[in-house]
C-alpha cells in the first residue's frame, strides 16, 4: 500500500512536468502569432515587408493605425456593427430561448417534430439564389434587418438551450403550476433565472457571429454605404491598399494609394482594431458560458 | 454582486453607444440630404446621387468628397462608387445577379451575363440622341463592334480614346520588365532574347546578392493570382513576335486563329522558366503570392525582373520608390521588347486606340433616371471642364496655368495628388467614366498630367533618365521599340473570349483550359523534369477540348473576312 | 427519464384539455414553424432549378425544364469527383483532429491544480475563436511564408537547410488546414467538455483515489467516460457537417498549385453556380452536399441509437 502511494505520487510528478509543458507550448503557439500581429502593427509598412519581426516592432509606425482609422466609412460600420450585435443578440437570445423552452417541456404535444423540424434547417438550405430572393420580396435586401430577422433562431442554439432546460429539475415546473402559474410565467420567472449561464452562452455565440460577419453585408447592402460594417469596411480597406487601376484591356489612369503602409502592416493593425473590443468583452462573460455550454441529446 | 454590477454596466454601455449611433445615423443622413437640397438650388437642377458598382478593385471617395461635390453642383449628378471585394470580379457579377437588384452604373468584366439576365437597357436611343458625342467617341464600326447579338448596344467602353495629339509616353502595356540600376551596372547591353536577360539578371545578382541596406535581391517574379496570372500564361504570344490578342493568336494573311498555348515559341518560354526556376532564380514564393504581397516585394525594390502589364503594377510602385528614395537608387522598372529570336519585330506595345468591346460602362434596369444618367457619360466625354476637374482637380489649388496657358504643378501639388487621404477627401476622377488621352480641347496641354510631356520629365529620376538616354530612347514607348502597325480590325481577340459562358461548348472549354492552366503552368516550371511535366499539362490541356474554343473564334474571326 | 414522458405521451389521448391547457406553447411554436418555413423551408423549392436550365430574366416559372441533365454534367465532370472527394477528406481530418485536440485539452486543462493557473490558461485558449477566418488565414499565410516564423523556426534547428515554401505543394495543404481549425478552436470546443467534466460527481474521483488509482487511470476509467454523451453527441452533430467542412480556409489560401487538393463543393459551386452564372448547376451541387449531410446524420443516427448512445432526434 505505502509502495504504491509513493510510486504513483512519482508518476504524478511526471504527469504534472509533461501537462505543464503542454499548456506552456499551448500558449505559446496561441498568444504568439496574435502578438506578432501586434508587434507588425506598430511597424513601418515597407520595413515589415522584409520579414525577421517577431515580438516587437523594428522600426515603429503608427502610420498603420492612422491608415485604417482614418475611413469615414469605418466609423459608419463600428456604429452599424455594435447596432446589429446588440439588437441582434437580444432578439436571437429570447426567440431561440422561447423555442428552447416549448421543446424542452415534457408534456408538450408536438415537441419532438418540433425539435426535428429544426435540426433538419442545420443540414439543408436552398443555395444562395432563392434565399437572395425570398429577403428581396420581404424588403429585408438594402436594411438594417437583413443583418436581424433571418438569423434570429439557429438550430444549434436552440439545442445548446434546450439541454439545459432539459437538465433543470421537472419539480419546479411542476410545483409553479400547481401554483396556477401559466407557461409564460414560468419561463420567465422560474426558467430563465436559471439559465443566465446558458444564455450567457448563447450571447457570446451570437455577438461574435454578429461582430465578425461581412458576407451578408457585402450581399445584401453593398450599395447602402449607410448600413456596411465593420468587418466589411476591413475587408475592402485590404483589397484597396495597394489599389490598382486595371482594367485588365484598357489603359485607365489611376494614380495610387500607397504610403509606407503595405497590405501587411494594415491587415496587422486592422486584425487589432477588431480584434479589441471582443477581446475586452469576453473575460467578462467567461464565468457564464464555462458552465452554461453542455449539449445533449435525447436518449431512451 | 460587483460582478453583476460589471456585467449590468457593459451591458447598458453597449445598448446605450447602440442608441447613439443610430440617433447619430438618423440626424447624418438628414444633415445630408438638406446640404444636398440646398446645393441643388443652386446650379443644374437637383443634385441626382447616382451608384455605380466596378469589378475591381478601388478606393472609395468621402462621401462628402469636395471635387464630386463640385461636379454634382455644376453637372448635377454625384456618383457613389464602390469597388470588388473579397470576391472575384466575376463572382461579384454573378452575386449582383442572383439578386436581381442592380445599382444605377455597372461596369463588368461579365457584361454578357448581365445582358442575359435583363440586368442592363439598351442604349441606342440614348445615343442616337447626342450625334457629336456619337461621332466623336468611337467610329461607326467601333459602335457596332459593341452590338449584341439582340441589335442593341449596352455599354460604352471609357478607355482608350485619344483626342488631338497623342503624347503616350508610358507602354501601358505588357513587357519583360527590368530595373534600371541592372542594366546600368551591365553598361547598358543591348538584350533581345530571354537568354540575354536572364544572364544580365544572373550576373548582376551574383555580383550584387543584396540591396544597400542588406535585402537579399530577388531576381525574377511572377504573379499568378486569378485573372492576373496573365504575367505567366501569354508571353508566347508576345515573344513569336504577335501583338496582345491576349487569347489567340491570329494570322494576318490567312486570318487563322492559332492556338498561343501550344506554340513553339510558348513551349521555349516555359522550358526557359523552367531551366531558371532549377537554377533558383525565379522566386520560390511565386505561384502562391497574392497580388497584395506581390506588390509589395515590388516595393522594396528587391526584384529585378517581372513579366507584367505597367497599369497592373506601376502607378502604385512608382509611387513607393519615389517616397521611398529607390528611384534615385535606380530601382525603376524599364520594358524590354523580347522575342524568341533576336532581331524580331517585336508586337509587345499597341499603338492604336484598342477598343476592347468586352466591357465598359452600363446604365442598369434599376437606375433611377437614365436620361440624366446618360447625359452624364456623354458630359463626361464631351465637356473638357468637367475632364480637367476629375484629372487635374481645382485650378489654383492643384494646378496652375502659367502665362502660356501651360498647366504645371508645383511638387507640393503633385505630393498633394497622390495622398490617400487628399485623395478620399478631395479627389474624384470616376475613373470607369469616359475619358480621355492625348490633347485637350486648348490643344496644349495633355488630358491627363501623366502624358504631360513636362509632367513627364519632371518626374523621371535620374537613373531613369540615364538609362532612356544610353539607349537613345525618350521615353517608354522608344524604349521597348514595337513596331509601328495598325491592327486588324478583330483586335484584341480577349475581348471576344472575355465574353464567352458556359452556354457554348467554347465558353465551357474556355473555362476549363484556365482552371488547367491555371494549376500545370506553375508545375510546368517547377517541374524537375520539363518535359514529362509538358506532357502532363497537354494531356491534361486536351482534354478540356481546346478545339471547340478555337473553333468559335475562328467564327468570330471568320466575320472580318 | 425522458423515456417517462415519452410513454405518458403516447398512453394518453390528445385530448382537448390538454391542447387548451398548452395554449400558450402552441401559439408560439405556431409563431416559429411560420418563421422556420419561410427563412429555411420555402428557400428550398430553389430546388427546382436545379432541374431546369435556369436563366435569371426568365425566372423560375418560365426557365427550361432539362431534367437530369445538370447531375449529369457533375457527375461525369472528373474536376467535382475530386472536389467531393477534397471536401470529404478535409471534413473528417478537420473533425477528427478538432474533436482529438478538444478533448485532450479539456481533460489536461482539469488536471492543472493551480485555479489561477488554469483559468489563465483557458482565457488564452479562446482567443484565437474570435478572430474571423480572413484574419486568421492571413496569420497563417504570414507565419508560414517563407521569411515567416515556421520556416525561421526550422532553419534555425537545422532541421531545413532552404526554406519551404508550404503552400507550393498539396501535400501539405490539408495537414495546414486542419492546424488552422485546430488553431482556432481548441480552446472554445474544449469549453463543452470542461464543462462534462465539472458535471462528473467528484465521490467517483475519492472514490478511485481510494482505490489507489493514478491520475491517467483516473482519466480513463473516470473521466473519458464521464464525458462519453458528449463526445457523441458532438461527434454525431458534426458529421452531418463534414461536407460543410470548407470554404473560407481554402479559398482564401489555396491557389493554382494545390487546386487539386484544396477545392471543395462549395469553391466549386461558386466557380461555375455564381461566377460562370450556371445557377443550375450550382443548385444541383448544393442538393447533392444536402443529401449526403442528411444520409450522414441519419446512419449515424442510427448507429448511435442501436449502441444505446445519445442520439439526435
Amino acid at each position: 500500500m505505502k509502495k504504491k502511494k509513493v510510486k504513483s505520487s512519482a508518476g504524478s510528478k511526471v504527469f504534472t512536468v509533461l501537462n505543464s509543458l503542454f499548456m506552456i507550448a499551448f500558449i505559446v503557439i496561441t498568444l504568439y502569432p496574435v502578438l506578432n500581429t501586434v508587434a507588425i502593427s506598430f511597424n513601418d509598412g515597407i520595413d515589415a515587408v522584409r520579414g525577421g519581426i517577431y515580438l516587437w516592432p523594428r522600426k515603429f509606425a503608427i502610420k498603420n493605425y492612422q491608415t485604417v482609422l482614418a475611413m469615414e466609412n469605418l466609423i459608419t460600420g463600428a456604429k452599424v456593427t455594435v447596432a446589429r450585435t446588440v439588437i441582434g443578440t437580444v432578439s436571437s437570445v429570447i426567440a431561440n430561448a422561447l423555442l428552447a423552452y416549448v421543446v424542452s417541456r415534457k408534456r408538450f404535444i408536438f415537441k419532438s417534430q418540433l425539435s426535428l423540424f429544426w435540426v433538419i434547417t442545420m443540414y439543408v438550405n436552398g443555395g444562395m439564389i432563392p434565399v437572395f430572393m425570398l429577403y428581396r420580396n420581404l424588403g429585408l435586401t438594402g436594411s438594417f434587418w437583413v443583418y436581424v430577422i433571418p438569423g434570429m433562431i439557429g438550430a444549434w442554439n436552440m439545442l445548446v438551450m434546450r439541454t439545459y432546460m432539459l437538465g433543470l429539475p421537472d419539480s419546479l415546473e411542476e410545483s409553479a403550476q400547481l401554483d396556477g402559474a401559466g407557461y409564460m410565467t414560468i419561463f420567465t420567472k422560474i426558467i430563465s433565472p436559471l439559465c443566465k449561464p446558458v444564455y450567457a452562452t448563447v450571447v457570446l455565440f451570437v455577438a461574435v457571429g454578429q461582430w465578425n460577419s461581412w458576407f451578408d453585408a457585402m450581399l445584401y447592402n453593398r450599395m447602402k454605404t449607410e448600413y456596411t460594417t465593420l468587418q466589411y469596411e476591413l475587408m475592402k480597406l485590404l483589397s484597396s491598399v495597394m489599389q490598382q487601376s486595371g482594367n485588365a484591356a484598357a489603359a485607365s489612369e489611376r494614380g495610387s494609394a500607397a504610403a509606407a503602409v503595405t497590405p501587411i502592416t494594415v491587415r496587422s493593425a486592422a486584425t487589432v482594431v477588431t480584434m479589441l473590443p471582443i477581446i475586452c468583452l469576453y473575460p467578462f462573460l467567461q464565468r457564464y458560458f464555462i458552465t452554461g455550454l453542455t449539449i445533449g441529446g435525447v436518449k431512451e | 454582486m460587483k460582478k453583476k454590477a460589471a456585467t449590468l454596466f457593459l451591458a447598458s454601455v453597449m445598448v446605450l453607444s447602440a442608441l447613439a449611433g443610430c440617433g447619430k445615423e438618423v440626424t447624418d443622413s438628414n444633415a445630408g440630404g438638406d446640404a444636398g437640397a440646398n446645393n441643388s438650388v443652386a446650379d443644374a437642377g437637383e443634385i441626382t446621387d447616382f451608384t455605380m458598382f466596378i469589378t475591381m478593385p478601388g478606393s472609395e471617395i468621402n462621401s462628402d468628397n469636395e471635387i464630386a461635390q463640385l461636379i454634382g453642383e455644376k453637372w448635377g449628378v454625384r456618383i457613389k462608387e464602390t469597388w470588388l471585394t473579397g470576391q472575384t470580379a466575376s463572382e461579384a457579377t454573378g452575386t449582383l445577379i442572383a439578386g436581381g437588384e442592380y445599382p444605377d452604373f455597372i461596369d463588368s468584366d461579365d457584361m454578357s451575363l448581365l445582358v442575359d439576365a435583363g440586368a442592363l437597357i439598351p442604349l441606342d436611343d440614348y445615343i442616337d440622341q447626342y450625334p457629336e458625342f456619337k461621332e466623336k467617341w468611337f467610329t461607326e464600326e467601333e459602335w457596332e463592334k459593341f452590338r449584341q447579338p439582340d441589335g442593341h448596344i449596352y455599354w460604352i467602353n471609357p478607355f482608350g480614346n485619344t483626342k488631338g495629339e497623342s503624347t503616350v509616353t508610358t507602354h501601358n502595356d505588357e513587357a519583360f520588365w527590368i530595373q534600371a540600376r541592372v542594366l546600368e551596372w551591365a553598361g547598358y547591353p543591348q538584350i533581345e532574347t530571354m537568354d540575354e536577360y536572364f544572364k544580365v539578371i544572373e550576373d548582376y545578382i551574383a555580383a550584387n546578392p543584396t540591396m544597400e541596406d542588406g535585402t537579399p535581391n530577388i531576381a525574377y517574379t511572377i504573379l499568378c493570382e486569378d485573372w492576373r496570372y496573365f504575367c505567366l500564361e501569354n508571353a508566347g504570344q508576345f515573344l513569336g513576335g504577335y501583338p496582345n490578342d491576349g487569347s489567340v493568336l491570329v494570322d494576318k494573311d490567312t486570318l487563322t486563329i492559332e492556338d498561343y498555348n501550344t506554340s513553339e515559341d510558348t513551349i521555349q518560354y516555359f522550358r526557359k522558366l523552367n531551366e531558371e526556376y532549377n537554377k533558383g532564380f525565379v522566386d520560390p514564393e511565386s505561384f502562391t503570392q497574392t497580388y497584395d504581397e506581390y506588390i509589395a516585394k515590388l516595393s522594396t525594390g528587391r526584384v529585378l525582373g517581372m513579366v507584367d502589364q505597367w497599369w497592373n503594377f506601376a502607378y502604385t510602385v512608382n509611387d513607393v520608390f519615389k517616397q521611398q528614395g529607390l528611384d534615385a537608387m535606380g530601382c525603376n522598372y524599364v520594358p524590354l521588347g523580347l522575342t524568341t529570336e533576336a532581331g524580331m519585330e517585336n508586337r509587345w506595345h499597341t499603338y492604336d486606340d484598342t477598343v476592347n468591346q468586352a466591357s465598359g460602362v452600363a446604365i442598369t434596369v434599376d437606375c433611377k433616371d437614365p436620361d440624366k444618367a446618360f447625359k452624364f457619360i456623354v458630359d463626361c466625354a464631351m465637356d473638357q471642364e468637367l475632364h480637367d476637374l476629375r484629372f487635374w482637380g481645382v485650378k489654383d489649388v492643384d494646378y496652375s496655368v502659367d502665362e502660356n496657358g501651360l498647366y504645371y504643378r508645383t511638387d507640393e501639388q503633385r505630393m498633394n495628388w497622390s495622398d490617400t487621404s487628399y485623395q478620399a477627401s478631395h479627389r474624384c476622377q470616376y475613373s470607369y467614366m469616359p475619358q480621355w488621352g492625348g490633347t485637350s480641347d486648348d490643344g496644349i496641354n495633355a488630358n491627363k498630367p501623366e502624358e504631360q510631356p513636362s509632367e513627364f520629365q519632371l518626374d523621371m529620376a535620374q537613373p531613369l533618365k540615364d538609362c532612356f538616354a544610353a539607349y537613345g530612347a525618350d521615353n517608354y514607348v522608344d524604349m521597348i521599340g514595337s513596331v509601328v502597325e495598325t491592327n486588324g480590325p478583330w483586335f484584341p481577340m480577349y475581348s471576344y473570349s472575355n465574353n464567352f459562358t458556359t452556354e457554348t461548348p467554347g465558353g465551357v472549354a474556355w473555362a476549363k483550359m484556365g482552371e488547367i492552366k491555371h494549376e500545370y503552368l506553375p508545375k510546368v516550371v517547377m517541374a524537375a523534369d520539363f518535359d514529362a511535366a509538358w506532357a502532363e499539362y497537354m494531356e491534361a490541356y486536351n482534354a478540356c477540348k481546346p478545339e471547340d474554343f478555337l473553333a468559335e473564334m475562328q467564327a468570330i474571326l471568320d466575320t472580318f473576312k | 427519464m425522458d423515456q417517462g414522458a415519452v410513454k405518458v405521451k403516447r398512453d394518453k389521448k390528445i385530448t382537448w384539455k390538454e391542447i387548451k391547457r398548452q395554449k400558450t406553447l402552441l401559439i408560439i411554436s405556431f409563431f416559429v414553424v411560420i418563421y422556420g418555413i419561410i427563412f429555411y423551408y420555402w428557400p428550398l423549392t430553389g430546388w427546382i432549378m436545379a432541374f431546369q436550365n435556369y436563366k435569371p430574366a426568365k425566372g423560375i416559372l418560365g426557365s427550361e425544364f432539362v431534367g437530369l441533365d445538370k447531375f449529369k454534367f457533375l457527375f461525369e465532370d472528373a474536376t467535382f469527383l475530386r472536389v467531393i472527394r477534397n471536401t470529404f477528406c478535409m471534413g473528417a481530418l478537420n473533425l477528427l483532429t478538432t474533436t482529438v485536440m478538444a478533448i485532450l485539452f479539456a481533460v489536461l486543462l482539469n488536471e492543472i491544480r493551480s485555479s489561477v493557473a488554469k483559468k489563465t490558461v483557458q482565457t488564452i485558449s479562446y482567443l484565437p475563436h474570435f478572430l474571423s477566418w480572413i484574419i486568421v488565414a492571413g496569420i497563417l499565410h504570414d507565419a508560414l511564408s517563407s521569411t515567416g516564423i515556421v520556416n525561421d523556426l526550422l532553419l534555425r534547428a537545422n532541421i531545413i537547410d532552404q526554406a519551404i515554401n508550404f503552400f507550393a505543394y498539396p501535400r501539405y495543404f490539408w495537414p495546414i488546414v486542419a492546424f488552422a481549425n485546430c488553431w482556432k478552436e481548441t480552446g472554445w470546443n474544449a469549453i463543452i467538455y470542461l464543462a462534462a467534466i465539472t458535471a462528473i460527481d467528484p465521490s467517483l474521483y475519492e472514490a478511485a483515489s481510494i482505490d489507489g488509482a493514478g491520475r491517467l487511470q483516473k482519466i480513463r476509467h473516470i473521466t473519458l467516460p464521464g464525458i462519453k454523451p458528449t463526445i457523441m453527441i458532438l461527434l454525431l452533430m458534426n458529421i452531418g457537417n463534414v461536407l460543410n467542412a470548407g470554404f473560407e480556409v481554402q479559398y482564401i489560401l489555396g491557389n493554382g498549385l494545390v487546386k487539386s487538393v484544396s477545392d471543395t463543393i462549395d469553391i466549386y459551386v461558386l466557380k461555375w453556380g455564381i461566377s460562370q452564372n450556371d445557377f443550375s448547376l450550382g443548385t444541383a451541387a448544393g442538393i447533392f452536399k444536402s443529401a449526403v449531410s442528411i444520409a450522414l446524420i441519419v446512419i449515424g443516427n442510427q448507429l448511435a441509437k442501436r449502441a444505446g448512445e445519445e442520439r439526435l432526434f
